[in-house]
């Protein structure tokens, strides 16, 4: 049945159904000019797409997502990595680290802003806040659950505590580091483009609020279009990353048949 | 035991050390603890509680209550009609993509500033993760338990009811958590873009008049009520799954 033509073309009805239901909408002016004709969005989204603001405020965020989904995997991996191997350090962080987990970032925005300013560090900040907590927590998740009969025959074959938690611990947390990076570059998307629009930060984020804030509808609407297909990308891109970093272990194994 | 005592004591003892040495701070932007509970009671025991708190909390509320109802049922009918699925498909996946926070502006140049405008953004934003969940968890459902459902001739009723809902439903709880979060998240940035009511506008128009007394106390309100309300569902997830939980326990044991 997949990629049979039926489902497809009753997804090209769907599209097309909504993009005629919007033009229609705003002809009609149901919400005044707050709800510009789709011909409108797409016309000016394409002058967007053509000037250089456009982009580098695209290369801003992309940036800032990318480099605060890195600077949170390595710090993130190696706390995790500690608190999972000591369990005094694990007792210790618990509540912290179990109260921290679901205050999402938007929180501290206020005070991010207040100490950095509206910049890109302040952005950057924001970003490995809300990343770095869930790849912790699950690296201590990969770490707990590593086979203790494989770290006790690599103890047995006279490796050290460095060798075996590279060697044996790592590579058994890795599906478990995946999950939490595959989660994680979604959100850093998410609270850069956050940290643009209540913080000021750098990014598409900005160029929404400004938007928003000039009564230019049809660029706010072609920004948000932006945002949905960079939203897209990026889960494409982990989900494919994650698939050839961990092509290795059984659970993302191709069955041969 | 000496476990249990050191988990108990390190965030005791973090908010000790938090105490003391902030108590002489001169630094504007870190203001000693003392200041920030007092600002803390102040403002939120109960000066500010209904016109703020009880406000904030009732759009979370209400925009959460929606989004899951509706986000149950409609995940229900696209995974139940297939022509409905490939139709909506393509279209959510592309509205999962866009931060649910980036829709706000849209909603405030459609709707205006107001409490409609913050409870339609938080209910359409936590819709979509409870609806992909209960879509999931519906075609996740196994062929020989509709066959059973066929076989007793259960009525569509009985089998959307008895069957698909409790054998869908820790996925759609799973959606539920995150539909919550993001509740969350839409519930502060509604209030901190152009507004001047909710604990999210208080905390930001504190910090941009150099409040920073009363920023702190917003950030402490805001973390504790995230945490609390994780706490609280976590708790009715346990009450209403407990026969999935128990089962879980079993089978990892057997």
């Amino acid at each position: 049945m997949k990629g049979s033509i039926r489902p497809l073309t009753f997804s090209a009805l769907g599209i097309a159904a909504v993009l005629v239901i919007w033009q229609v909408l705003a002809e009609a002016k149901v919400a005044g000019n707050a709800l510009p004709p789709a011909t409108t969005v797409f016309s000016t989204l394409a002058t967007i797409l053509g000037t250089a603001t456009f982009w580098s405020s695209l290369g801003a965020t992309i940036g800032i997502a990318l480099l605060a989904l890195a600077l949170s995997a390595v710090a993130g991996v190696i706390l995790g990595l500690l608190v999972g191997t000591f369990e005094t350090v694990r007792f210790a962080t618990l509540a912290v680290l179990e109260f921290l987990k679901p205050v999402p970032p938007i929180v501290i925005l206020p005070l991010a802003v207040l100490v950095l300013g509206p910049t890109g560090e302040m952005s950057l900040f924001l970003v490995v806040f809300g990343c770095l907590l869930p790849i912790v927590m699950q690296t201590v998740d990969g770490v707990q659950s590593t086979d203790p009969v494989a770290r006790d025959t690599a103890r047995s074959y006279g490796m050290r505590e460095p060798e075996i938690l590279a060697r044996v611990v790592l590579p058994s947390a890795m599906p478990y580091i995946g999950t939490a990076m595959r989660v994680a570059a979604p959100a850093a998307l998410v609270v850069t483009v956050v940290a643009g629009l209540l913080g000021g930060g750098p990014g598409l984020g900005q160029s929404i609020y400004q938007a928003q804030a000039a009564g230019d509808y049809a660029s706010l609407y072609g920004m948000v279009i932006v945002l949905g297909v960079l939203g897209l990308l990026f889960q494409g891109a982990t989900r494919l990353a994650e698939r050839r970093v961990l092509h290795w272990h059984e659970s993302y194994r191709e069955v041969m048949p | 035991m000496r476990n249990w005592l050191i988990g108990a004591g390190a965030p005791v003892l973090l908010l000790v050390a938090w105490w003391f040495l902030s108590e002489s701070s001169l630094d504007p932007f870190f203001p000693p603890l003392r200041t920030i509970v007092g600002r803390f009671q102040e403002l939120w025991l109960f000066e500010h509680f209904q016109s703020d708190v009880l406000l904030s909390l009732g759009n979370l509320f209400l925009g959460f209550a929606i989004a899951a109802f509706a986000g149950i049922a409609i995940g229900f009918v696209t995974a139940l009609v297939p022509p409905v699925r490939w139709m909506v498909d393509p279209l959510i996946h592309f509205l999962r993509g866009i931060p649910p926070v980036a829709l706000v502006p849209i909603f405030i140049s459609l709707i205006g500033f107001g409490t409609q405008m913050r409870v339609t953004s938080i209910a359409l934003a936590a819709l979509f993760p409870t609806m992909i969940a209960t879509v999931d968890g519906i075609r996740g459902v196994g062929n020989d338990l509709m066959d059973v459902a066929r076989v007793y001739r259960l009525t569509r009723r009985e089998r959307v009811l008895n069957i698909l809902l409790p054998a869908a439903a820790p996925q759609i709880f799973s959606g539920l958590q995150v539909s919550l979060q993001v509740a969350f998240i839409v519930m502060i940035a509604s209030e901190m873009l152009g507004s001047s009511q909710g604990i999210g506008a208080m905390t930001l128009l504190a910090q941009q008049s150099f409040m920073t007394a009363d920023m702190w106390a917003g950030i402490l309100l805001l973390g504790v009520i995230g945490f609390l309300v994780n706490v609280l569902f976590s708790l009715l997830r346990r009450k209403v799954l407990s026969w999935y939980i128990g089962s879980r326990r079993m089978a990892r044991a057997a």
